[in-house]
């Protein structure tokens, strides 16, 4: 029973950083291009069965499900050199290839349209495993194909497996640069929406911070695509570790994630990871040891999500949970040093309404993948300081909106027939919502938040820069 | 002496020192003397002084030698047929025995040779004054001057070569005395000496003499008082019977032994002792055979004691005695002190007396101590290279006893510390001991032939042969350094053996990965299989089922990849169950470890990891348990959003109860995930690598079990089970057995809400699904809600929620009295540092701040 995971990967962006990841799982395992175990990687100690499966020759075949509604990048996987690592039969490109023209109606009409072809996909992997723990989606929430019909495989898939687990990583547009897409604000809202109702855990990778990292961290003076998603697949990697690696604990997704998540709206993690490093790309080695590691890892510069909070806010923002994950040789009594120092230098604010720690998770490297570091990590953390980037969503969608701009594309799609922008509203209260649950876990009084006026939470407007009713977080 | 005599020495006396004074060159009167004259009478009692004086001439009495002296002078002058004249004169002078020949040979040619010599020196230097000593004619120098300063006087003159002749008087008085003494001797004694020491040495040799005799009441020998002899020889006598009575027990101490022999209580180190006894007393009686040869001489008087051969007296036989009296005094007191004693004790008493300045004593000993030994070393050395227990009575200082193989290392074989000599050092003893058991262990337990070639190379190394014998007293240096050599390789050997042959440190490893759980995707799997088994009364619980259930979660984890022989020892224990126990209770996890590992793990360690796992699997099995109870509140459940409609009332009482439920369950989780972790971090992982640090420098068998008793208790202690901690065990399983309640309660609140949401749905169906349904379809009014069924809902909703609210809240209450306890109980807990994980539970300060008391 290897409590599988599925990977859907949707649209362009979802179907790149996937790439990457399988890409790095294959390295981290001596998975060949083609499937086929390397001669060196026979004895690892590793579990290959969460994430792969073995033909009937013995080929090792991603659990993953690639779909798209445009051929572009499938195409371009499908004749790149891992080519024969995938099952062809879980590759989804629609027949008319036209895509979702970016807009998140298109891509969530399209997917009902398809979606017994998917589901019985879906179906046959889940089928295929013994113990299926849950999904992973990949996808951006700006586009039409990753943000609209990722929305639909979210219910979709909420509703069928609703015992499962569904995690996605989730790319939120890059809002430093102006984009090609001008509705960006109203898909990231609409999937937004299914992201807190249908999602159970939802990392996000903010392509703002990731520019940013491969900027300032990696010195990039204009990163590609390949590169940030190089860090992505980096952060998926090293966060499936504890399931790939089986230790003493976090053995799997859920164990994993309940403790991140001990309140289940605010169930969005941001990551950090370091040292990074971009293939190709000699950089300065750094002594690395547990401490150094877990006090860079809280250091906003190495998040890969931006922070939009002003300084008074971003003082009261805490952290929620935050887990750990160190990969290499680490000598268990060093965790404890580094976790007294953190505290005695007051690195980490948590949240006051309940107990917290930081979480730390020992990880085996992979044997098999060179690295110039002796230790690295990854944080996984659910900070409060993450309705800033959902404020950011609300007021770029309100900007929009007031104008009236872009609707005509919506409105051809029956969701939002006859001028019905109801789920606009909807979708913007329960984002509105989530930003004042995560205000309100800010407070040490969350237990008692939205007992005495619940109309307030769930009819009240909040404006456009995400603030909600200071009485609240007293 | 007859007066005839007398009177004609008297007148050829006066008769010489008249002719000597007529013809005195020196003399101022041509008057013939006369024997009235005052010269002549004074060189007449001159000369009569000289003759009586009993000066002798520095040369030995030997007629012969001057004969041939004188010969040998005048063949060297040329004369030799003057020579030849001398020489055959003199055998003819010399053949003249009998009556009428002249005694005293060798003074009649003496005296002639000196007056020849003297005839030379007055030729050459023509003083007549040296031909004979010049008597002197000065009366006023008589009488005032002593003859010796007169003496004096003429050498001053140089008078350098006057000869004194003096005649030996047989009828001295000297002589005379002498015999009378003699004779007074014999009187006073009634037994003479020659007797006594004959005696005496018959004494010695533990047979009764004539005389001397062994008298069991005064216990020695002793001279009967009926024989008349002085006191100093009675005293010398007993004196000297001291010897026959230490002999006598020394010899009486060896036949006892001899004839005892081949019964026990003799053994080899007391047989060696004997014959090292016996060999000094043929030396002993040696010596005697001489004595008693010497003793056939008879004693001479001392006045012939020139011409007398080797004789005994006494007297010279105290001193031939005085070395075997010590040496017998030594081996007398040996034989005591060993009488009950043997084999190392024996030695080791010996060893005692060995510490003598004495160099004589001190060689005595050594040689004794030696053979005393050897046996002993013997017994080492078979022992330290070959693990043979070579003691069959029971005098070595290892004692063997029989045991099974797996206690065969802890109780097969003792240090027995009486048969322990003082001169091996109790950790060269512990030394000796544990090479010998490694090779016995290796031998019995390992089935391993590798260590004999150890051995060899070891005994190579230390310099000696495998051979007998190679070691002896005295040789400690040698016998440390082939003890060092041959423990070093063996354990060496042994630890090679353990660690690559019976793989130990994976045996550990995997104790560590099953039965700590340390293999988290199997305990998850198996937890998951066995779960809904263990829910059943224990009774009815087949342990075959679980077997197989085990095999299967094997197959399904990372375990499947072990080696097959680890997972073959894997197995299910059913502990023994009373009523009303749940197969949660006596369900448990064993590793058959198996000959020789279970050296290592024995009955009572895996008690203790048995302890352990249980503690750990309750641990698993709550953890298991809150997850769970995460799955049916997880974020994207129906129930965390689809209630938007409800009635406020209702609506707040669901948010309110959800949100207590949520806080309490984080609550929960974050106590057992740092306890998890705290477990994994400060427990198993550090008390693992300091077993592998220990592994590494481990040494022998010894250390390897020190290490890992070392790490078993420190994961015993540290995860509270120690005896010590039983209080806080306690509140840590009602700890647990809340959570649990907590567990089911939660279900039952999600059941309620499910059923709730179901009936809800069942009269108005949720937006959502009616959008994903029938799209085009308009949402009805809110306020359509309320049908008939609604009040009564909406009432049983609220009296659930509260109901459950309530449950919550004493469940809540009851937690953190109980967390608070126990918390408040880690700083206080002397014996183990449960600082690390007071700190992870309260990493925020979360329960001092709130619970500032703790």
């Amino acid at each position: 029973m290897p409590r599988e995971i599925i990977t859907l990967q949707v649209g362009q962006c979802g179907n790149q950083i996937g790439m990457e990841f399988w890409k790095q799982l294959c390295l981290e395992h001596g998975i060949s291009k083609d499937g086929i175990l390397e001669d060196f990687a026979t004895q690892g100690g590793d579990r290959k069965d969460v994430f792969f499966y073995q033909a009937d020759d013995q080929h090792y075949i991603p659990r993953a499900l690639l779909i798209d509604l445009e051929p572009r990048v499938i195409n371009g996987i499908q004749n790149s050199e891992y080519r024969n690592l995938y099952n062809h039969e879980n590759i989804f490109v629609s027949d008319h290839g036209g895509g979702a023209g970016n807009n998140w109606a298109s891509g969530y009409h399209q997917g009902k349209g398809v979606e017994e072809d998917i589901m019985d996909m879906i179906d046959r992997e889940a089928d295929g495993s013994d113990s299926l723990e849950g999904f992973v989606l990949c996808h951006s929430i700006a586009g039409g194909t990753g943000s609209g019909m990722g929305s639909y495989l979210l219910e979709t898939l909420n509703d069928r497996y609703s015992k499962k687990l569904v995690q996605t990583y989730s790319v939120f547009p890059n809002q430093m640069e102006t984009s090609d897409v001008v509705v960006q604000p109203y898909n990231s809202l609409l999937t937004l929406k299914r992201l807190t109702l249908n999602a159970d855990c939802v990392v996000v990778l903010d392509n703002t911070a990731l520019n940013r990292i491969a900027v300032e961290r990696l010195h990039l003076s204009n990163p590609t695509f390949a590169q940030t998603n190089s860090l992505v697949s980096t952060v998926m990697s090293a966060s499936t570790t504890t399931l790939r690696y089986p230790g003493y604990m976090n053995n799997d997704l859920v164990g994993l994630l309940a403790s991140l998540i001990p309140t289940p709206r605010c169930h969005f993690l941001m990551t950090g990871y370091t040292p990074l490093t971009v293939e190709r790309q000699a950089n300065v080695i750094r002594k690395t040891t547990v401490l150094d590691v877990m006090r860079r890892l809280l250091q906003t510069k190495n998040i890969m999500v931006s922070s939009y909070a002003r300084t008074k806010e971003a003082s009261q923002a805490k952290y929620i949970s935050i887990l750990n994950i160190i990969q290499g040789e680490v000598d268990p009594t060093q965790v404890h040093e580094s976790l007294q120092r953190i505290r005695e230098r007051k690195l980490v604010n948590f949240i006051e309404w309940g107990p917290a720690s930081i979480q730390v998770a020992l990880s085996r490297k992979s044997p098999y993948v060179q690295t110039a570091h002796r230790v690295s990590g990854l944080m996984l953390a659910s900070h409060t300081s993450i309705r800033h980037l959902f404020s950011k969503c609300l007021s770029q969608y309100e900007k929009l909106r007031k104008k009236q701009a872009f609707l005509d594309n919506y409105r051809k799609f029956p969701m939002f027939a006859d001028n019905d922008l109801s789920e606009f509203d909807e979708s913007r209260d329960i984002i509105e919502s989530l930003v004042d649950e995560y205000k309100a876990c800010e407070s040490p009084d969350y237990i008692k938040w939205g007992m005495e006026d619940p109309d307030h939470v769930l009819t009240g407007e909040g404006n456009s820069t995400g603030t909600v009713d200071p009485k609240l977080t007293v | 002496m007859d007066e005839e005599d007398q009177h004609k020495v008297a007148d050829l006396i006066k008769e010489l020192v008249l002719r000597l004074l007529s013809r005195n060159p020196n003399s101022d009167s041509q008057q013939p003397t006369n024997s009235n004259s005052l010269a002549f009478h004074n060189s007449l009692r001159y000369a009569v002084r000289i003759l009586s004086s009993r000066l002798t001439p520095s040369i030995t009495s030997d007629s012969a030698a001057i004969a041939e002296s004188i010969k040998r002078r005048l063949a060297t002058q040329g004369k030799s047929s003057q020579a030849l004249t001398f020489a055959e004169l003199y055998t003819k002078f010399a053949s003249k025995t009998g009556p009428g020949s002249v005694n005293n040979k060798w003074a009649v040619i003496y005296l002639l040779n000196i007056i020849s010599e003297d005839r030379k020196t007055i030729k050459s230097q023509l003083d007549s004054s040296v031909l004979l000593p010049n008597l002197p004619l000065k009366d006023d120098e008589l009488g005032n001057v002593s003859p010796v300063l007169r003496g004096r006087g003429k050498q001053e003159k140089g008078w350098n070569n006057g000869v004194l002749l003096v005649a030996k008087d047989p009828e001295n008085m000297r002589d005379i005395a002498f015999r009378e003494f003699v004779s007074l001797v014999k009187e006073e004694n009634a037994v003479s000496e020659e007797v006594l020491v004959r005696d005496v040495l018959y004494a010695c040799q533990g047979i009764d003499g004539n005389y001397v005799k062994f008298d069991s009441n005064a216990d020695g020998y002793v001279l009967p008082d009926s024989i008349k002899v002085p006191r100093a020889t009675r005293i010398m006598v007993r004196k000297l019977c001291e010897l026959g009575w230490l002999f006598r027990k020394v010899k009486g101490y060896i036949s006892e032994s001899m004839s005892q022999f081949p019964a026990e209580d003799v053994g080899t180190v007391g047989q060696a002792f004997c014959a090292a006894l016996q060999d000094e007393l043929s030396e002993y009686y040696k010596l005697l055979a001489v004595l008693e040869a010497q003793s056939m001489n008879p004693i001479p008087l001392v006045s012939d004691s020139a011409n007398s051969g080797n004789y005994l007296s006494l007297r010279r036989l105290s001193v031939w005695f005085a070395e075997p009296m010590v040496k017998m005094r030594l081996m007398a007191v040996l034989v005591d002190k060993c009488k009950v004693l043997k084999g190392g004790a024996m030695a080791g008493a010996i060893h005692l007396h060995a510490q003598h300045g004495d160099p004589l004593v001190h060689e005595f000993m050594r040689c004794l101590l030696r053979r005393v030994c050897s046996p002993l070393f013997e017994m080492v050395r078979s022992w330290v290279l070959e693990g043979e227990l070579e003691d069959i009575f029971a005098e070595f200082f290892v004692v063997g006893q029989p045991v099974k193989a797996e206690s065969l290392w802890r109780e097969g074989y003792m240090l027995h510390a009486g048969m322990l000599p003082s001169f091996i050092s109790q950790s060269l003893a512990q030394r000796i001991l544990r090479t010998g058991k490694s090779i016995n262990f290796l031998r019995v337990c390992c089935e391993d032939r590798g260590w004999a070639e150890t051995a060899t190379e070891a005994a190579a190394a230390a310099g000696t042969s495998t051979r007998r014998g190679g070691l002896g007293y005295g040789e400690t240096d040698a016998l440390e350094s082939l003890v060092d050599e041959a423990a070093k390789r063996i354990d060496k050997h042994l630890l090679d053996v353990i660690y690559n042959r019976y793989k130990f440190k994976e045996h550990c490893l995997a104790i560590k990965r099953y039965l700590l759980l340390g293999q988290g995707d199997f305990v998850q799997y198996l937890m998951d299989i066995v779960g809904p088994e263990l829910s059943e009364p224990a009774n009815t619980i087949s342990s075959f089922q679980l077997a197989g259930l085990l095999e299967t979660a094997i197959r399904a984890s990372n375990a499947q990849y072990d080696d097959p022989d680890i997972l073959d020892r894997l197995r299910v224990k059913m502990m023994p169950h009373g009523t009303g126990d749940r197969g949660w209770d006596v369900f448990s996890l064993e590793y058959d470890a198996r000959v020789p590992l279970d050296t290592v793990f024995t009955e009572s360690v895996m008690a203790k990891y048995l302890r352990i796992f249980n503690f750990l699997w309750k641990l698993r099995r709550v953890e298991h348990a809150l997850i769970g109870a995460w799955k049916t509140m997880k974020p994207n459940c129906i129930t965390s959003h689809s209630f938007t409609k409800l009635q406020q009332a209702v609506k707040l009482q669901l948010v309110s109860t959800l949100r207590r439920c949520q806080v309490l369950w984080d609550e929960m989780n974050h106590f057992v995930t740092n306890l998890q972790y705290y477990i994994m971090f400060e427990v198993l992982e550090v008390s693992w690598s300091n077993l592998s640090n220990e592994m590494e420098v481990a040494k022998d068998l010894d250390d390897l079990l020190a290490a890992h008793d070392k790490y078993l208790h420190s994961i015993v202690e540290k995860s509270l089970l120690g005896e010590r901690s039983q209080s806080l065990y306690k509140s840590l399983f009602v700890l647990f057995d809340l959570i649990l309640r907590f567990r089911s309660h939660a279900d039952r609140l999600y059941e309620g809400i499910h059923e709730l949401q179901a009936r809800t749905e069942s009269s108005l169906p949720s937006r959502e699904k009616r959008k994903s349904q029938k799209q085009n379809v308009r949402p009805s009014e809110p306020g359509s809600w309320i049908s008939d069924g609604r009040k009564a809902l909406t009432q049983r909703a609220n009296e659930f929620l509260r109901t459950m609210g309530q449950d919550l809240d004493a469940i809540a209450k009851e937690y953190s009295s109980l967390l608070e306890d126990f918390i408040s109980q880690l700083p206080i807990q002397l014996h183990v540092d449960l600082k690390f994980l007071l700190f992870r539970l309260d990493f925020t300060e979360f329960y001092s701040r709130w619970h500032p008391t703790t």
